[in-house]
């Protein structure tokens, strides 16, 4: 038994069918169908007690991968062991062993109220009726809940219902958390109450191991001691923040902001330029940005360059030196 | 043990406590099965010039005509309303995004099954007391309390037969997610093999088939208690025949949930609504 890993992922693939469209509903089908691969040959350990991040873009495979960890899908190849339990062999026992939450909304029973949920939930963790009322109680009092609990689920906001959902992750104190995306769609408010809860508390406080997906760079660099950067399926690097960021061939990135089209490829390593409300944003990898300001401003043409800064690399700009492509994640703190 | 009947017991609380922010749904089992067999009693009369009848008599073993269709209209709503509501409870959890939590959770699923088949049976059963009132107060049709034992126990052993048949239909209903014509077609069949609007000696196919169906053996022994005064020692062998298909339908039915459960597992489909 591995005492030292609480997750232990081994060649984890899978396989989904995507069939191919009828021109027709009864028509003959237009191309063959396909297998997509959503998570392909994943290796992984994450070390008990760690908090670790799984970083990608939407698609990348990292829910599906989480859905496999947790024993709700069946791996087409390779297996997982959580907390020493093997999750195709004994998926009940490690089962036991996971708290698990995903992002969106409708995974509660809106008709219900909060507690009534809970203990819902408990139950199917094979708690007691008493076991189940303390764990509520405690859970409800930390959240701040417990005012509300209740009221129907319906009635509550979405920070709210999000708090219920990681409620019912501890409702049987598990000794690892899967936490899909848990501030997707929050206030800033909440988005900083979670995360804090998450860090200081689950982590730091109980010691909890957790599996973070996210694809909010700036919250898996804050949180996570490390950060697996999934892409395609693929995991393409494992380490820590400081790492990853130091992994980047050059130390300094030029960032450009400007109104209207400025074309700057070929400026630099590397060019990657997005839309932010109207405003160009053009991040330029360059082993010395100084160098290439003049060119900068000498492509910039017609469009008016807002703001030059001189930045350090973040893990965007890791996941593009990885991949090539943008993680698109925007980041909802105050 | 405890644990598993705490799980029952919450899965049964859900379940109610959800049926009860839906008042029309509990109307319309109560009255539709009603008002559904009214034009058959007007049909039955126009036809027949009555409320019995002495050619109906000779296939039925009772000539009346009213009381018959009554019977075969309360036992088959609370067939029809436990299947509607079984494969309509595991769409709604997948609806809803809690069908992949209880699926991921570490409880035994007959102990959710169970759960979800005794809410069904529940609210069944208030159905069919409504109807019965109904169908006492409005059509004259009689009980006597001697009766109600028998026809409980018989009952009891329909109920037995359908939770296998309704666990059935919840393994299906996560693989095709909607399970409404499923139950539409069964529900059929169920109406033209089985002795819910007429004796089924009308017609010798139809004779033939009813007797792979459970409804079949439950209605002739409850029609054979309340409309003929027989007695459970008269009528045992539909008993036991009853009780036989109770195994055989229990364990096909889990058999399919737990294979069904499999392979939505395997084929991603437990995730997509």
């Amino acid at each position: 038994m591995d005492i030292t890993n609480a997750i232990v992922a081994e060649g984890i693939v899978k396989v989904f069918k995507k069939k191919a469209r009828r021109k027709h509903i009864i028509g003959p089908k237009i191309g063959k169908d396909e297998l997509v691969y959503a998570v392909n040959k994943v290796d992984m350990k994450v070390r008990k007690g760690e908090l670790f991040g799984l970083l990608g873009p939407n698609g990348a495979g990292k829910t599906t991968l989480v859905k496999c960890l947790s024993a709700l899908l069946l791996p087409n190849e390779g297996t997982a062991v959580i907390n020493g339990h093997d999750i195709v062999e004994d998926p009940i026992a490690a089962r036991e062993s996971i708290g698990i939450t995903t992002g969106g909304e409708r995974t509660l029973y809106w008709k219900l109220s909060g507690r009534d949920n809970l203990r819902y939930f408990a139950a199917l963790y094979g708690l007691s009726s008493d076991e189940a009322n303390q764990r509520i109680d405690y859970l409800m009092k930390i959240m701040g809940l417990l005012d509300k609990q209740y009221e129907r689920i319906e009635k509550y906001s979405t920070g709210m219902r999000q708090k219920v959902s990681i409620c019912r992750a501890l409702i049987h104190d598990p000794p690892v958390l899967l936490l899909d995306e848990p501030t997707l769609g929050l206030d800033p408010s909440f988005s900083r109450f979670i995360r804090l809860f998450i860090k200081k508390d689950l982590n730091e406080k109980q010691g909890k191991t957790i599996l973070l997906t996210t694809h909010y760079m700036d919250e898996a660099d804050q949180l996570c001691d490390r950060i697996a950067i999934m892409n395609q399926g693929k995991i393409v690097a494992v380490d820590t923040p400081e790492n990853l960021k130091k992994s980047i061939p050059h130390d300094e990135v030029l960032e450009v902001k400007c109104l209207g089209h400025a074309d700057f490829e070929g400026i630099g390593q590397r060019v990657y330029s997005q839309s932010e409300d109207g405003v160009q944003v053009h991040r330029i990898h360059s082993e010395n940005v100084e160098e290439i300001m003049s060119e900068v401003i000498k492509a910039a043409d017609s469009a008016k360059i807002l703001s030059m800064n001189v930045t350090k690399p973040t893990l965007e700009d890791v996941f593009i030196h990885l991949t090539g492509t943008r993680l698109t994640g925007e980041f909802n703190e105050e | 043990m405890r644990n598993d009947l705490f799980l029952i017991k919450e899965e049964i609380k859900k379940n109610i406590k959800i049926l009860l922010c839906y008042p029309v749904e509990i109307m319309f089992w109560a009255i539709f099965p009603v008002l559904w067999v009214i034009p058959f009693i007007f049909q039955g009369e126009a036809l027949v010039g009555g409320v019995t009848s002495s050619e109906f008599g000779k296939l039925a073993g009772t000539d009346q005509f009213i009381p018959f269709v009554l019977i075969g209209a309360i036992i088959s709503t609370y067939l029809f309303s436990s299947l509607y509501g079984m494969g309509g409870s595991i769409r709604m959890e997948s609806y809803w995004g809690t069908l992949e939590y209880i699926l991921g959770s570490p409880a035994r699923k007959i102990s959710i099954l169970m759960g979800k088949a005794l809410s069904e049976s529940i609210s069944s059963t208030l159905f069919v007391a409504t109807q019965m009132v109904i169908c006492i107060f409005g059509f004259g049709l009689t009980l006597t309390v001697g009766k109600i034992l028998p026809i409980l126990l018989v009952m009891l052993l329909l109920v037995a037969g359908l939770y296998g048949m309704a666990i059935a239909l919840a393994g299906v209903t996560l693989q095709i997610k909607e399970s409404r014509s499923l139950v539409h077609t069964i529900e059929y069949l169920f109406y033209l093999f089985s002795p819910i609007r007429y004796p089924v000696g009308i017609h010798p196919m139809i004779a033939a088939v009813s007797v792979l169906i459970p409804l079949t053996y439950a209605l002739v022994a409850i029609r054979g208690i309340w409309l003929l005064n027989q007695s459970v020692s008269v009528l045992w062998q539909y008993v036991a025949i009853l009780a036989l298909l109770d195994v055989v339908f229990i364990t096909f039915g889990y058999s399919i949930f737990y294979f069904m459960e499999k392979k939505v597992r395997k084929s991603g489909v437990v995730a997509q609504y």
